[in-house]
């Protein structure tokens, strides 16, 4: 990938809230135009402090980046004119929810008639008619939140930072909301996502990045992602007829050896039996080698199937991986290997 | 055309955190101040006391220089506010610079006082006619009011950087309110039988400063004691802006109560 394609790359991004003490640390990740970037973490992983770094709220203590080609140290206000920003902490002005749409357009020096039609757009996106003359402290939850993502997109930008954008919105205003940031970034414009409800990464992000206790630990499409790291799951095949015992024991044996564990009980194992199903690791690879087998001993195989994987699962699978590998907040001096090449298969020239 | 950002800044702040009943509270308090205070101490309190005037013509100035603390808590309360309501980081993330933001608060209370300045001198107008003033005391009344409007906006707004619960905040800065307005020169003169203790505590209260130019300027007696007056306010306006703009560039953007 051609590195003028990024709009946003960071090297080595780190920042320490106090000495030795980091909330995220070898950040190395990039966005291209037009992408929609996932970040993914537990509470605390580090994904609202790299937002905070990368709209220059909060200043690295290490590492460097550059957003649209400003460096995030002294871009400054020349940076932030093309950013939009939804933060995680509700902000308002104490006005009713349309006023606050134009008066948002007119802080950002949109043509007051340029602003009142973009208001009344986003009015009816983000389905505020009923609030349009309410204020906002006065509205629910949801009604907030949507607030909040329709007055950001008040004004003109060229890369949005979305922190946890679709807390508290019910399944129709989530989905609505995705659906319009996928057109819009069909459009060119290029996002950054934070979120906890990994369906939601899966149906809109074209890459997640992976943060654990301040450190990037995977990076890919979610496809990738659930691909490396589910972890075991099931398979179940039935064959066009019922396998002789003999048959059905070797098979037993072969998917043994390959990591598989047979989930059916001990005495159906040598009987003749037109089923099987067992779990594995990587379970996927073993699904070839099933067919090749049958097909060497002539054996129909009927219907094959095999267990979804979910982001939530590989999700789970990851951050349990780095608990098992005892992997702690990044302290002085310490710089997991995972963590570069996450960042490079994030594309990094 | 697109305005400057500091001008964005400031329509802002009056569209979108003052609200009528604010408005009227602010200003309606001096003004009924004036008319009932002035009018019921005039018939008891000797115009030999308060130099020759009638104590509604002694009021009068001393509810304008008062301006400088009404516009002062304006700033003060917006910035609260903006920061309660998360605003301060929404706007840093936004086009604009930190001193800018900080500059247009101040320059919100610099123009909520004249305002109120001008609001006063009509309410004052019917109980003690058109002052003497004079285009020199003109801009020693709208200088001396920015420079207090000034001190005190920076002054609440350094306080509320230290902050975090607003609770405190609001407890603080009445305190202060009434703390800076007793111990002044607005309601009453500084005679030869205050208590030493209490004019000494008067006259490092800038608001005396304040009261007692903008009483020389309307009775048409400006001196050199007034530029002393202030080049006093002055140095403490420049004094508490620089301290806000230090907290201001250390600013913990993270939640308050």
């Amino acid at each position: 990938m051609p590195s003028d394609d990024l709009v946003l790359e960071t090297h080595d991004l780190g920042y320490s809230y106090a000495p030795g003490r980091y909330a995220i640390r070898h950040l190395s990740v990039g966005l291209r135009h037009g992408e929609v970037l996932g970040l993914l973490g537990r509470n605390g992983a580090g994904k609202t402090t790299t937002v905070r770094l990368l709209t220059t709220l909060l200043a690295p203590t290490e590492g460097s980046a550059t957003v649209l080609g400003y460096d995030i140290r002294s871009g400054g206000r020349a940076l932030r004119a093309h950013l939009g920003v939804v933060l995680q902490s509700e902000s308002l002005d104490f006005v009713s929810v349309e006023r606050n749409l134009t008066l948002y357009g007119f802080l950002w020096g949109v043509p007051r008639e340029v602003s009142k039609s973009r208001a009344e757009e986003m009015i009816e996106l983000f389905e505020l008619e009923s609030a349009r003359k309410r204020k906002p402290w006065a509205l629910s939850g949801g009604e907030r939140r949507r607030f909040q993502v329709a007055r950001e997109l008040m004004h003109p930008m060229e890369i949005l930072f979305l922190d946890e954008p679709t807390v508290g919105l019910d399944a129709i205003a989530r989905r609505r909301i995705l659906r319009y940031l996928k057109e819009r970034a069909r459009g060119g414009l290029s996002i950054v996502f934070t979120t906890h409800i990994l369906h939601e990464a899966d149906l809109l992000c074209d890459r997640i990045a992976v943060l654990h206790l301040g450190q990037l630990i995977a990076l890919d499409t979610a496809e990738g992602l659930k691909a490396k790291h589910s972890g075991a799951r099931e398979v179940a095949v039935t064959f066009a007829a019922a396998l002789p015992g003999a048959l059905r024991a070797e098979l037993v044996r072969e998917l043994a050896l390959r990591g598989a564990t047979i989930l059916e009980p001990e005495e159906a194992l040598s009987t003749s039996l037109d089923r099987i199903s067992f779990r594995a690791e990587g379970a996927e690879e073993l699904l070839p080698w099933l067919s090749q087998w049958a097909h060497t001993r002539s054996l129909g195989i009927e219907r094959m199937s095999i267990e979804e994987a979910t982001l939530e699962s590989a999700f789970l699978g990851m951050i349990g991986e780095q608990d098992d590998r005892g992997g702690g907040r990044g302290k002085e001096g310490e710089r997991p290997e995972n963590l570069l090449s996450g960042g490079r298969a994030g594309g990094l020239s | 055309m697109r305005l400057p950002p500091i001008v964005r800044l400031i329509v802002r702040n009056f569209a979108s955190n003052l609200d009528p009943l604010t408005i009227i509270i602010r200003f309606g308090q001096p003004a009924v101040t004036i008319i009932v205070l002035g009018t019921m101490f005039s018939s008891i309190i000797s115009s030999s006391v308060t130099g020759g005037a009638s104590y509604t013509a002694f009021l009068v100035p001393g509810m304008v220089a008062f301006q400088m603390i009404t516009g002062g808590v304006v700033s003060g309360n917006l910035f609260w506010l903006d920061r309660r309501w998360s605003m301060v980081e929404q706007v840093f993330s936004g086009p604009f610079l930190r001193s800018e933001y900080l500059a247009g608060l101040v320059l919100t209370s610099l123009l909520f006082s004249l305002v109120g300045v001008g609001i006063m001198m009509l309410v004052g107008l019917p109980f003690i006619g058109i002052p003497a003033l004079s285009a020199l005391g003109v801009l020693a009344v709208l200088l001396t009011v920015a420079l207090g409007s000034v001190f005190f906006a920076s002054l609440l707004i350094a306080i509320g950087l230290q902050l975090r619960s607003a609770n405190a905040y609001f407890s603080i800065q009445s305190f202060l309110q009434l703390f800076v307005i007793f111990l002044s020169t607005v309601y009453y003169p500084v005679t030869p039988k205050t208590p030493k203790v209490l004019a000494a505590v008067f006259y490092a209260n800038p608001l005396t400063y304040a009261a007692n130019t903008i009483r020389d300027a309307f009775a048409g007696t400006l001196g050199p004691s007034d530029l002393v007056s202030l080049g006093i306010l002055g140095l403490l306006a420049a004094v508490t802006f620089g301290v806000a703009a230090w907290a201001f560039r250390r600013m913990d953007l993270g939640p308050i109560q």
